[in-house]
């Protein structure tokens, strides 16, 4: 591939390997569809299943692959959870939080990864070995509580089993998941954490509502409080709703809201 | 119990579907050949209307009549099978694809047959690597055995089949920000109209269908539109698979006819609730949906019965709660789930799950005052209907049935707040 792109990059000798040796595969993927663009998720998929992430020089080669606007790119692969723009531990923990593990002790679940690891949702392990996530529903709900181990499905979560799953992990007996490829050093924490609202502290896993900007902020309080007294918002709705046929049909307790 | 015949659900647990000859042996790809050798596609179409299907994924649409809306103007047309399964509670699309990964191939391509499409997709979500894997081996098994490709059982009929992986996104699950995520962009949906049917996937005309949709297909070809049809209530026929999670004995996937009672599928199907506990709700459509009451249980489980109720089936994920649940949690984890998935074009969604998310995290950190009540009462409200998809809409339907219903437990929050934690 040519090498005369422009970019910032330092060239990455094994990576050149790397993105040489897929290109046939590529050609393979891009040939599926009938625009060369929808190739773009597998062929980050496949990059960070060589990688374990999706690196910047991945998304460079994808870019010009593809004809693309590394922007474009970079824009694309930052939408989706899967893609971890950052290096990430051998075995990526992702422990659902949703509704039916939550009813069934997800909690507790999380809340003993969190103290085991010593890490919090969306951080990575010193050494590297773990990352860990805390994610939405994965659709194994009659198995609750569950999770995925780099992908893999563990189902009916109990205490007894984290520890066993962790302590079989580090000494090598865990072998039902194969590790991550490890191409560059994990960092301990390897995802911008977006959503302040989910990070860390208490049992719930949530910021400190009272930071400046969090809803028990003062200023915050007084915006959402100007939102809510915007009664037009609610009315203009309601209008809409009953201009469609729809008022009070889909919500039950919506009557009682439309005071405004 | 209510017994019936299983359909979708046959042999799961018994047999290897995963493999082609096993699959064959159970009738499989009979009807997909038949209908290339013998019908044409407006006789599927025709068959699938009169079965009136409805969608599986969640609005329950009939299929027939979507199908009906591509326009005949010669254009490439698409067949778009919907695997991005992720509304909290659903767990059907996962079996089906893990465990009968042929019969979802096999109504892919009636379905693409049923629309005259010559190439269809099936979208699965990210996280479904092990039934991607599945799903692959098996797509290779019917290549080689000349279901997939060029010159179909030498009729001259080609029909190619992609498989796409998602990369986690929820929103994805809705067909035009699917579409768009096909395409290598954002999952972001799109504004309608123009809908899908006259410009889907690259423009042209498309069809995204369910994967329980499509799986329904060849059982409808193989017993005929009225054997489906007279099966569950006359506008919502057929059979479901209702996937039952939460504070229950035992939870699982159970297919039944529609317009089975709630209380039938809570109490016989998923064994009733945990010893000496005692039943307070259920979402009867997943975490889009209102929840309904103890008063609601012997009503029919159907699209239209539940809607008149004030919710909906949605995609068919009862999530049953037991008089141990806080529901202030519950409605955290449900606006938490929105407020993530948004996928932030719209305002009030981006901005108003957020808002509410963080409200109920300071009412469980004891931080709540009385008045947040009201603003739980107002900001869900009035963030329905103002966004492009029905994501927005989602946050409140839930968190308006429970504070309804226990206002109570969302008050002990408030008035007796707990010691802040440092």
């Amino acid at each position: 591939m040519s090498n005369q792109a422009i970019s910032t990059l330092e060239p990455v000798p094994d990576f050149a390997v790397l993105a040489a040796g897929l290109q046939d595969e590529f050609r393979a993927l891009i040939a599926q569809y009938e625009d060369s663009r929808s190739a773009l998720l597998p062929i980050i998929h496949r990059f960070q299943e060589a990688e374990g992430y999706v690196s910047p020089q991945a998304m460079q080669v994808s870019a010009e692959l593809l004809n693309l606007p590394l922007a474009v790119v970079e824009s694309t692969v930052s939408f989706y959870t899967l893609f971890f723009r950052k290096p990430v531990g051998k075995y990526m923990l992702q422990v659902c939080r949703n509704l039916s593990c939550a009813l069934n002790g997800a909690e507790e679940i999380m809340a003993q990864f969190r103290e085991r690891l010593g890490v919090g949702h969306l951080e990575t392990t010193d050494d590297g070995l773990f990352s860990y996530e805390e994610v939405e529903c994965l659709a194994a709900c009659d198995k609750a509580p569950c999770m995925q181990v780099n992908l893999d499905f563990v189902y009916h979560l109990t205490p007894d089993l984290v520890d066993a799953l962790l302590a079989g992990i580090r000494n090598g007996t865990y072998t039902d998941t194969p590790p991550l490829p490890q191409r560059a050093k994990p960092e301990r924490s390897w995802h911008v954490a977006q959503d302040t609202g989910k990070k860390a502290a208490g049992a719930l896993g949530v910021s400190n509502p009272n930071a400046p900007g969090g809803i028990g902020d003062a200023s915050g309080r007084a915006a959402l409080q100007r939102i809510v007294d915007d009664t037009a918002v609610g009315a203009r709705t309601h209008e809409r709703l009953v201009r469609e046929g729809q008022a009070g049909t889909l919500h039950p307790g919506k009557d009682a809201h439309e005071r405004h | 119990m209510s017994a019936i015949k299983p359909v979708l659900t046959k042999g799961i647990g018994e047999l290897n579907l995963r493999d082609l000859e096993v699959y064959r042996s159970e009738g499989g790809y009979v009807q997909f050949e038949r209908a290339l050798k013998e019908l044409t596609p407006a006789a599927v179409l025709d068959m699938t209307t009169r079965s009136g299907l409805r969608g599986r994924g969640g609005a329950g649409f009939p299929t027939g009549k979507k199908w009906s809306f591509l326009p005949n103007d010669g254009r490439p047309r698409y067949m778009v099978c919907n695997c991005d399964e992720a509304e909290p509670g659903t767990f059907k699309d996962h079996m089906l694809l893990e465990e009968t990964p042929h019969q979802v191939l096999e109504g892919i391509l009636l379905g693409a047959y049923g629309i005259g499409s010559h190439h269809a997709f099936i979208y699965i979500r990210g996280e479904f690597r092990r039934g991607y894997e599945i799903f692959r081996a098996a797509l290779d098994q019917a290549r080689a055995a000349g279901y997939v490709g060029s010159n179909l059982f030498g009729t001259g009929y080609d029909l190619e089949l992609t498989i796409h992986r998602g990369a986690g996104a929820y929103i994805c699950g809705e067909e035009t920000a699917l579409l768009n995520s096909l395409e290598g962009k954002r999952g972001e949906p799109r504004l309608k109209p123009p809908f899908p049917a006259l410009q889907g996937l690259y423009q042209m005309p498309t069809v995204v269908n369910n994967v329980e949709t499509l799986a329904s297909l060849p059982h409808i070809l193989r017993n005929g539109p009225e054997w489906f049809a007279q099966v569950g209530p006359e506008r919502s026929p057929g059979y479901k698979i209702v996937s039952i999670s939460g504070h229950v004995k035992r939870p699982g996937n159970y297919e039944v006819a529609l317009g089975t009672s709630m209380r039938t599928l809570i109490d016989e199907c998923a064994g009733g609730m945990r010893d000496g506990r005692k039943f307070m709700a259920v979402q009867p459509g997943g975490a889009s949906s209102a929840c309904l009451f103890e008063e609601h249980l012997d009503l029919s489980y159907d699209f239209d019965t539940i809607a008149k109720a004030g919710s909906m089936i949605g995609s068919g994920a009862m999530v049953v709660f037991d008089d141990t649940t806080d529901f202030v949690k519950a409605a955290h984890a449900v606006v938490r789930f929105f407020a993530h998935e948004s996928c932030g074009q719209c305002t009030p969604c981006r901005e108003g799950g957020n808002w509410i998310s963080r409200t109920l995290t300071r009412i469980l950190d004891g931080r709540g005052v009385p008045s947040d009540i009201e603003v739980l009462k107002s900001a869900g409200h009035q963030m329905t209907g103002l966004n492009l998809c029905a994501l927005g809409d989602s946050v409140e339907p839930f968190l308006a049935s429970v504070l309804h219903r226990f206002e109570d437990q969302f008050r002990a929050y408030v008035t007796a707040p707990q010691a802040a934690v440092a």
